[in-house]
C-alpha cells in the first residue's frame, strides 16, 4: 500500500514538474507583461518535438537537444512577444486574451502539419527507455531522477537572475514601473521581450525533460496549460516558489485520484478543488493578498 | 554665446494624435537653474515628457541636448547621454529595495562607476542608508523624493530636470533638496525645473519660463518674473502675502 501511493506520488511529481515549469512560465509572463499566455502548454509540446528532431532526425544527443530546445524556445518568446503579445497588447487586454488563445490553435495545427499528430517517443537523457531504480521497492526513473534535478536548477537560475543580478532586476522594474523604468535607461521593450523569452524557454526545456516519460507531441499541450494554470493559482501566481510547489502538488493530487478513481473522474476533481481553493485562498499558499486586485 | 546645453525649438507634442504644447521654445545653459511655471494643465510636466521621449511624444520642432539631436534616440540613449528626469509622482520601483532603486539609476553607467556613484547617493541622503534593504514603496514621502532625486542622479546626468519636487513636503526637506540643487548647479550640472511654488522656484532660478496653454506666455531673468506685475498679481500673489 505505502509503495503503491509512494509511486503515484513519484509519478505525480513527474508530471507536476512539468506544472511546475509551465506555472512559473506563466509568472515571469504575468509579471512583466499582465497577461496570462494561455498558448504556454503549446511551447511544453513545441520544446519536446524540436527536442524530438534534434535527437532522432538530426541524431544529436539529448543534452544538445535539451539545450537546443530551450534555446529554440527562448528564440521564439522573443519573436512572440514582438509580433504577438505586444500588437495585441496595443489593443486592449481582451485583444491579448484572443491572440494567445489564437496561437493554441496555431500551435497546435503547426505541429501536426510539421510532425504529424501522433505523439513520438523521445530518448531519455541516459540510460535505456524506462530504465529505473527502486530504493525501497518503488521504481523510479532514471529520467524523472533528471526532471527533479532539472526542475530544480531551472528554479534556483530563475531566482539568481531575478534576485541577484542587474538585468533580472530591470526586468522586475521594467514590469512595475514602465514609466520609472525608461526614465533609469531601461529598454522596457527588450525586458519584455526578454521575459516571454525566459517564459517560453521554461516551456520547451519542460517538454524536453518529460518528453521521455510523456511522449512528445499530440494534443496534451491543451492539459498540461491548464494544469500548469491550477498549480499557479494554487501556489500562488506572484509567487515563483507558490508556482514550483503549486504545479507539482497538482501533478500529486492528480496521480492519487488516478489511483483510485476512474479516469474520467480525475480532471473533474482536479478542477473542483481549484475552485475550492480559489475560495478559501483567492491568493494562492503563497501569494500576497494585495496582489489579488491587479 | 556659447551654445546652450539644451535646446528646445519649436517643439509640438502630445499624447498620440492629442497635441498639447505647440510651439515651445527654451534653453538651459550649463550650471543654470531654470524654472518652469504655469498654471495646472498649462503643459509643464508634458514638456519633460517630450524631452525625456517617455509618455510624451515630440510631434514637430526639434530638441537638442549638448549637441546631439534627440529626434532619432530612444529614451535610454537619451539617458546615456547625461539627460536625467525626477518625474511627476517619482515613479520609483515600489517593490524593489532601496539599495536596487538607486544601482538601477546606474543602468546604464559601468560597474565602478555605479558603486561610486552609490556612495555619494548615501552621504548625500544619510537617512536613505539606513534604510537601504526596505522597499521603495514603505519609504516615507520625503524619503520617496530623496530617493528619487538619489536614483537620477546616479546616472551622472549633466543636465537634471525635476518635476515639482517640493509637492507634499515638509519645508525643512524642501529647504534640504533645494540646497542639493544649488550644490548641483554650482558644479556645472544643468537644472530645469518644474514648479508650482512660483516663489520657491523664482527664489533660486537664474532664469524662468512661465507657460500657459501648451506655449510659452512670459520668459526672462528670474529677478524680472519675480517683480513683473502679472506675475505677481497670478503666480505670487498667494505667496507674497504668506511673506508678509
Ligand atoms: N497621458 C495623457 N494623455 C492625454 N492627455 C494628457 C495626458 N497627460 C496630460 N494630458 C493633458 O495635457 C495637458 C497638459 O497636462 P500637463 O500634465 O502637461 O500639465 P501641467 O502643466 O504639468 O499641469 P500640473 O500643474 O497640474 O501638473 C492637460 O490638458 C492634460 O489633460
Ligand atoms: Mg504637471
Amino acid at each position: 500500500m505505502i509503495v503503491f501511493v509512494l509511486q503515484l506520488v513519484v509519478a505525480g511529481l513527474t508530471v507536476g514538474s512539468a506544472y511546475a515549469l509551465v506555472a512559473l512560465g506563466y509568472h515571469v509572463i504575468l509579471r512583466a507583461t499582465r497577461a496570462i499566455n494561455f498558448s504556454q502548454g503549446e511551447f511544453v509540446v513545441l520544446g519536446g518535438l524540436v527536442a524530438y528532431t534534434i535527437v532522432h532526425v538530426l541524431h544529436a544527443s539529448p543534452w544538445i537537444g535539451l539545450i537546443g530546445a530551450t534555446s529554440a524556445g527562448f528564440a521564439l518568446g522573443w519573436i512572440y512577444e514582438r509580433i504577438v503579445l505586444r500588437p495585441a497588447a496595443r489593443n486592449g487586454d481582451i485583444a491579448v486574451i484572443i491572440a494567445t488563445i489564437g496561437c493554441v490553435y496555431i500551435l497546435l495545427y503547426g505541429h501536426a502539419l510539421i510532425w504529424g499528430s501522433l505523439p513520438q517517443p523521445l530518448a531519455p537523457f541516459t540510460g535505456a527507455q524506462g530504465q529505473a531504480i527502486h530504493p525501497g521497492g518503488v521504481a523510479i526513473q532514471e529520467q524523472s531522477l533528471w526532471v527533479f534535478a532539472l526542475l530544480a536548477l531551472a528554479f534556483v537560475a530563475l531566482w539568481l537572475l531575478f534576485d541577484r543580478t542587474t538585468f533580472g532586476k530591470a526586468i522586475r522594474a521594467a514590469a512595475v514601473n514602465p514609466v520609472g523604468a525608461q526614465l533609469v535607461g531601461i529598454d522596457v521593450n527588450a525586458a519584455r521581450a526578454a521575459s516571454v523569452g525566459i517564459a517560453i524557454a521554461l516551456a520547451a526545456f519542460g517538454g524536453t525533460l518529460i518528453g521521455p516519460i510523456t511522449l512528445v507531441g499530440g494534443t496534451a499541450g491543451t492539459a498540461i496549460a491548464i494544469k500548469g494554470f491550477v498549480g499557479a493559482v494554487v501556489g500562488g501566481l506572484d509567487s515563483p516558489l507558490g508556482c514550483a510547489v503549486g504545479g507539482l502538488a497538482v501533478g500529486v493530487i492528480e496521480k492519487l485520484l488516478a489511483g483510485w478513481l476512474p479516469y474520467q473522474a480525475v480532471d473533474p476533481v482536479v478542477y473542483a478543488l481549484l475552485l475550492l481553493a480559489l475560495i478559501v485562498r483567492p491568493q494562492g499558499l503563497f501569494g500576497r493578498k494585495d496582489a489579488v486586485r491587479d | 554665446m556659447s551654445a546652450p546645453l539644451l535646446e528646445v525649438r519649436g517643439l509640438r507634442a502630445g499624447y498620440g494624435e492629442l497635441s498639447v504644447l505647440r510651439g515651445v521654445d527654451l534653453r538651459v545653459g550649463a550650471g543654470e537653474m531654470v524654472a518652469v511655471l504655469g498654471a495646472n494643465g498649462a503643459g509643464k510636466t508634458t514638456l519633460l515628457r517630450a524631452i525625456s521621449k517617455v509618455e510624451a511624444a515630440p510631434q514637430a520642432g526639434s530638441v537638442v541636448f549638448d549637441g546631439v539631436n534627440l529626434a532619432s534616440l530612444a529614451p535610454q540613449r537619451i539617458v546615456e547621454l547625461g539627460l536625467s528626469q525626477i518625474p511627476e509622482g517619482r515613479q520609483l520601483f515600489g517593490e524593489l529595495s532601496v539599495d536596487d532603486n538607486l544601482r538601477l539609476g546606474a543602468y546604464r553607467r559601468g560597474r565602478a562607476e555605479r558603486e561610486e556613484s552609490l556612495r555619494r547617493a548615501y552621504a548625500l541622503f544619510p537617512s536613505l542608508a539606513a534604510r537601504r534593504a526596505n522597499a521603495a514603496a514603505s519609504l516615507s514621502g520625503g524619503e520617496q523624493q530623496m530617493l528619487a532625486i538619489g536614483r537620477a542622479l546616479m546616472a551622472r546626468p549633466t543636465l537634471l530636470m525635476l518635476d515639482e519636487p517640493s509637492t507634499g513636503l515638509a519645508p525643512r526637506v524642501v529647504e534640504q533638496i533645494f540646497g542639493i540643487l544649488a550644490q548641483l548647479r554650482s558644479e556645472g550640472t544643468g537644472i530645469l525645473l518644474v514648479e508650482q511654488n512660483a516663489f520657491l522656484a523664482l527664489r533660486y532660478a537664474d532664469r524662468a519660463y512661465v507657460m500657459a496653454e501648451g506655449g510659452v506666455a512670459l520668459e526672462g531673468s528670474a529677478r524680472d518674473l519675480a517683480a513683473d506685475e502679472s506675475v505677481r498679481r497670478i503666480y505670487l500673489g498667494a505667496a507674497l502675502d504668506e511673506e508678509r
